[in-house]
Parts: structure tokens; sequence; C-alpha cells
């Protein structure tokens, strides 16, 4: 007699996703499917705007990573418009987009994941959470409180507001960087040293106590992409993809936006409203890869700036080839984050940084266009096309949720596997196969939804939909 | 790194596009405008009360919150002191209630402002829109008064209450 049991909603995650997992007539776990339950639509009713509202208007996908909706979108508009943006307005969306990175990277260790760590898997899951963090390890706390108020401040004097604003705009960006605003957040670079080094010290102590979830986090081969500058160090906001196969070897080289389509495949399956991405030349499901900071750091030969190269390194040690495990997502996330104070700070000493010249014009010279950035969890590609008056005509987003889609699943049913064990599941077992998503820090929606209120109840159904056991939290 | 240490911390939450939700910010625009002429008054509106406020919040000497209720009756203005005893056991990412700020800001920080004080306006409506109920419209004199009475006492009340 086959049964399932249901985790709805999964929590600490950015929106709303919930498992399944499928028992067999033994009560062994056959297959877990890791569902994302809402519908957005943007993609469909950005038809008919003016091509130069799609930055504000994709911005609005995310509340954590707006920046990179901007980014991605902007870039589309212009391969649109045929235009190079200056040198100046490229710089400061890089450092834009950097800030973003670090504070959402914050959000996601600190205040999601960090409580596992520090209290336990196993711990009360009603002090998992910034304030059993806090109790815990005021240091840490304040440290992970800190880094996010330093991505969110860089934002907020960049673009006036520290969600959704509309200073990035096809060409470059709206208003030059003043010096007052450099030395402001020239002033904050020390502090954000401090803490992301704390983290890091912290979490390299810790991790070793995590061996079991390692090997069973979503440890697996898999292919791995992200940009990469022509140097093969990291890039978050220019560059071309690179795509490496579980060996390490690189499959796709160069890849830029306008050539992602012919590379990334996008397939549906019934139980989620997410895309699944996969690596065309292989099919799907075969296909499927990794994005976001593990794959990155997978990627990359350097990482450009010295404290996060040295970190690098250490991190390569970790496997002879690519790095498999995601739980390994979590330090990778700490290395990421020290090398955007570091570029940050790179950036700002740039003799150019307060040059007036940061935006190009242009009319609609294509009727086609793409950009991608990289989003903190991972690459993101726009794609639109418009008519000759330059009304969006038709749009397609791959997001980086949707590119790790097939991994987290993969990571679900591996951990499910493992965790469940005679039709029965702790509280232990339900938060490490929550965990294993977490650790791909998903942004399964956007700053409209709440997550935190929702009850979460797990329920195990016999074949005949009869409740076999059921946990409340 | 941009710390708030205001003598007076006035410190909105609300949606704009979610009818009566918008009341918090509308009051802190209010505000702003109000107390612009003094310099120890800080006036910080968000969408969302999120955990990184809780240094803002226990650095500053009092702190008035103002934040619609969904609890009292439409158009109800209340003022009432709170204290740093929220449920601390939400997930608590991207919200916080005044208390759980001030609890978080305790823990982290080791400080309270001397006095903290929440006004609330009950709302009649949180549906999609940009305009305010017939209670809250008619409720905003009374708010506005009660919002310059709390900052006369906070800003004239340093000792330690909390």
């Amino acid at each position: 007699m086959s049964q399932t049991i249901t985790i709805d909603p999964v929590t600490r995650l950015e929106g709303h996703g919930k498992i399944t997992i499928y028992l067999d007539g033994n009560g062994e776990v056959e297959n877990a499917q890791f569902h994302v339950t809402q519908v957005r639509g943007f993609e469909r009713f950005a038809q008919g705007r003016p091509f130069y509202e799609m930055p504000s208007l994709m911005a609005r996908i995310c509340g954590i990573c707006p920046v990179s909706h901007l980014i991605a979108s902007a870039k589309a508009c212009e391969a649109i418009m045929s235009v190079r943006i200056p040198h100046t307005g490229a710089q400061l969306r890089r450092m834009l987009n950097l800030a973003q990175m670090v504070q959402s990277h914050a959000l996601s260790f600190f205040y999601l994941s960090s409580p596992d760590l520090l209290l336990g898997m196993e711990s009360n899951p009603a002090t998992r959470n910034i304030f059993g963090v806090a109790a815990a390890s005021p240091e840490l706390g304040r440290a992970g409180v800190g880094l996010r108020r330093f991505g969110q401040h860089i934002i907020e004097l960049l673009g006036d507001k520290r969600i959704h604003p509309g200073w990035v705009v096809p060409g470059g960006v709206t208003e030059p960087l003043s010096a007052a605003k450099r030395d402001a957040i020239l002033a904050m670079i020390p502090e954000a040293y401090a803490n992301v080094t704390l983290a890091l010290n912290w979490y390299k102590k810790v991790a070793d106590t995590f061996k079991a979830e390692i090997d069973v986090f979503a440890n697996f081969p898999s292919l791995y992409m992200g940009l990469i500058n022509e140097d093969e160090s990291i890039e978050f906001t220019d560059g071309t993809l690179r795509m490496i196969d579980a060996q390490g070897k690189t499959i796709e080289d160069g890849i830029t936006a306008s050539r992602y389509t012919d590379v990334i495949g996008e397939a549906v399956e019934n139980y989620s409203y997410t895309k699944f991405a996969y690596y065309k030349p292989l099919g799907y499901p075969q296909g499927s890869y990794r994005v976001g900071p593990l794959a990155r750091l997978n990627i990359v030969k350097s990482m450009g700036t010295p404290l996060a190269e040295k970190e690098l390194a250490l991190f390569k040690q970790l496997a002879a080839g690519p790095v498999e495990s995601s739980f390994h997502y979590h330090h990778a996330r700490l290395i990421e984050a020290l090398y955007g104070i570091e570029k940050i700070e790179q950036i700002l000493s740039d003799p150019l940084i307060l040059d007036k010249h940061v935006r190009a014009n242009a009319g609609v010279n294509r009727l086609e266009g793409a950009g991608q950035a990289e989003a903190p969890r991972g690459t993101l590609n726009h794609h639109y096309k418009v008519d000759e008056n330059g009304k969006i005509t038709w749009a397609n987003l791959v997001i980086a949720t949707g590119q790790n889609n097939n991994a987290m699943n993969r990571g679900v049913l591996q951990a499910a596997k493992h965790y469940v064990k005679d039709r029965k599941f702790s509280e232990g077992a339900m938060n490490r196969i929550e965990a294993v998503v977490r650790t791909f820090d998903p942004c399964l929606s956007c700053s409209t939804h709440a997550f935190g209120q929702m009850p979460l109840v797990l329920t195990l159904l016999s074949a005949e939909g009869e409740v076999v056991d059921q946990l409340v939290r | 790194m941009n710390l708030t240490r205001a003598r007076c911390l006035i410190l909105a939450c609300g949606n704009t596009l979610r009818s009566d939700d918008g009341v918090g910010p509308w009051l802190a625009a209010w505000a702003q405008e109000r107390f612009r002429d003094e310099p120890g008054v800080l006036v910080v509106s968000r969408h969302q009360w999120t955990p990184e406020l809780a240094q803002d919040v226990s650095s500053s000497e009092s702190v008035l919150f103002i934040d619609c209720s969904a609890e009292s009756a439409p158009g109800a203005v209340q003022l009432l002191a709170v204290s740093p005893t929220g449920e601390t056991q939400a997930l608590a990412t991207h919200h916080l209630d005044a208390a759980q700020l001030l609890a978080l800001g305790r823990t982290l920080y080791g400080s309270l402002p001397a006095n903290a004080l929440q006004l609330t306006i009950g709302a009649g409506s949180t549906e999609l829109g940009e305009e305010f109920s017939a209670p809250v419209r008619a409720a905003l004199p009374i708010a506005c008064l009660k919002l310059e009475e709390a900052v006369a006492l906070l800003l004239r009340n340093k000792e330690r209450s909390l």
C-alpha cells in the first residue's frame, strides 16, 4: 500500500512551497517532490508595456533580489537599444548588485539557516529563528544583522530605496555617485569585514559537526553554471556563462545572454508552478544542473580579491573536483559575501567612480533582446521581444530557482530516503528535509508574501487517504 | 553604520497599497513635516519592521511605534506603552512587532530606549486600494493630535520606564 507524507508549507524559505514524500508498499521512500504552489504571471502581464518600463516592473518580482531583476531586465532592454552603457554606470550597477548579494546572503545564512547550524537540527523549532540565534550567540546575531544592514544601506544610498530602487534604467543608472555617498559606504567597510570574518571562522568550525548532513544534503554529481570573467574570476553582473560537468570539465563557455536559449531548455511538471531548466544537449531531466554560490565557486578559478581568494583555495580543498554537497552552499555563500565587500571597496577606488556620465540613451534598434546577471541564488536571464514601437510582445524569464529545481527535488528525495524510517518521520527529520531546500536559498515568491504566520502541518496519508500520522508546528 | 541615535525615533509601518494599512506611512509623512525643525526627532517609515531595525530601536532614547490595528474598532486611536515582552517564537524574518523589536534589540545590543509607546489606529479595511476607509479618515486629526502629545511626552520624559 503506497502512502504519502506532506510537508506544507516548507518553512524558512522565501515564498510558499510544500514537499510530498511518496512511500512504496513496504513503507520505503519511493519518490519526493518539492512543489512551488504559487503562480505569478509576470511574463504575461508585461505584454503590451513599453520596454523601458520593464526593469521597474520586473523588479517587483522579488523583495529580496529585486536588483538582479533590475539589472538583467535593463541589460535585455539595452540589447533592444543596441547600446553599451558607460563604464561608471556599469561599475555602479556592479556595486549595487554586490550589495544586494551581501544582504541576501546574510538573510539566508544568519536568519534562515544559522538557527539549524547554531542550535542544532533537532533543537526546539520554536527557537529556530533569529531570536534563538540572538539568545544563544548575540555576537553571531549582531554580525548577521550588521551584514544585512550593510548591503541594504548601500542599496538605499545608491537607489534611494532599500527595496525596489528605481535607479537602474535601460542605458545605465539615473544618478551618478556623490563623494559623500562614496565616503559613507567606505566608512561601513571595516565593520562589514569584521562581521563576515566572524561568521566564516565560526562556520568553518561547526561545519565538521554536520558530516551526516553533508553526506545526504543534495550530495550528488551534477552540472554547474554561472557567470565568469575572461580571466576566469567570479562575476555577478557582466561576463559570460560557463557550464562545467560533474568532473569539473568545461562543457560550455562564453554563453552570452542572446545564446542562452541555444543551451538552456525549460521543462514543466504538473506538480509545481516553477519551471525546470536543463542543459539542452543532455535533455530533461539528465541535463539538470545547479546554479548559485556552490556552482559559481565550482566554475571559477579565482575570486579576484585577496581575502576571498584565500577562502576559495580552502573551499576547493573540500573535493578533488567540483564540491558536490549542497550543504556547502552555506560556506560558498559566506565566501561570496566576503568577496562582495572586497569588490565594493575596489570599485569605490576606481578613479572614474564619481564620473557624471552614467547613462546612454537610444530607442528601439532591435526587436529582441536578452540580459543575464547573477542573483544571489543563481543565474537570471530576461528575454524580451518588442514591436517597432517598443511595446513588449513576448517575455521569458529563467530564474535561479527554476535552474536549481531539479537538483532541489533530487536533494529532497535523497534526504527523505535517509531520514524517513518505518513510515514515520521525526521533527528532526522533517527539519533536515526542509534544510536541504534551504541550502539552495530558493526564492519562491516575492515581497508581498509573509510566510512566517502560516502553520506547518505534516500529514502521513494511506493510499486510501487515511491519516496515518500527523505533526503540527 | 547608518545607526539611528534619536532622542525620539518615530517608527511607522504599513503598506500604502492596502487601504488603512497605509495609515502608518501617512502619519510618518505628517510627522516628518510637523517635526522637521526638531533635530531630536527622527522619522522612519517601513513596509514592514524587520530585525535590522532592532539596532536603531535599542540605541534611541525613546521610540514611538505607529501601525494600524486589526484588533481595534475601525478608526479607534490608541496610545499604549509597549514593553519587550513580545512573542519571539515566530519565524520573524520579514516582520516583527514593536515588542519583538524591543526584545531583539535588548538581546543583541543590551540596551533599550528609556520609553516606548505605540500609536495604533483601528483598520476598517485592508483591501487593495490607496484610500482610507471613512472611520480611519475621520480619525486622522485625533491620531495627529495623539502623535504630537506622544512625541512631547517622550522628549520630556527621559527616565527609563521599560
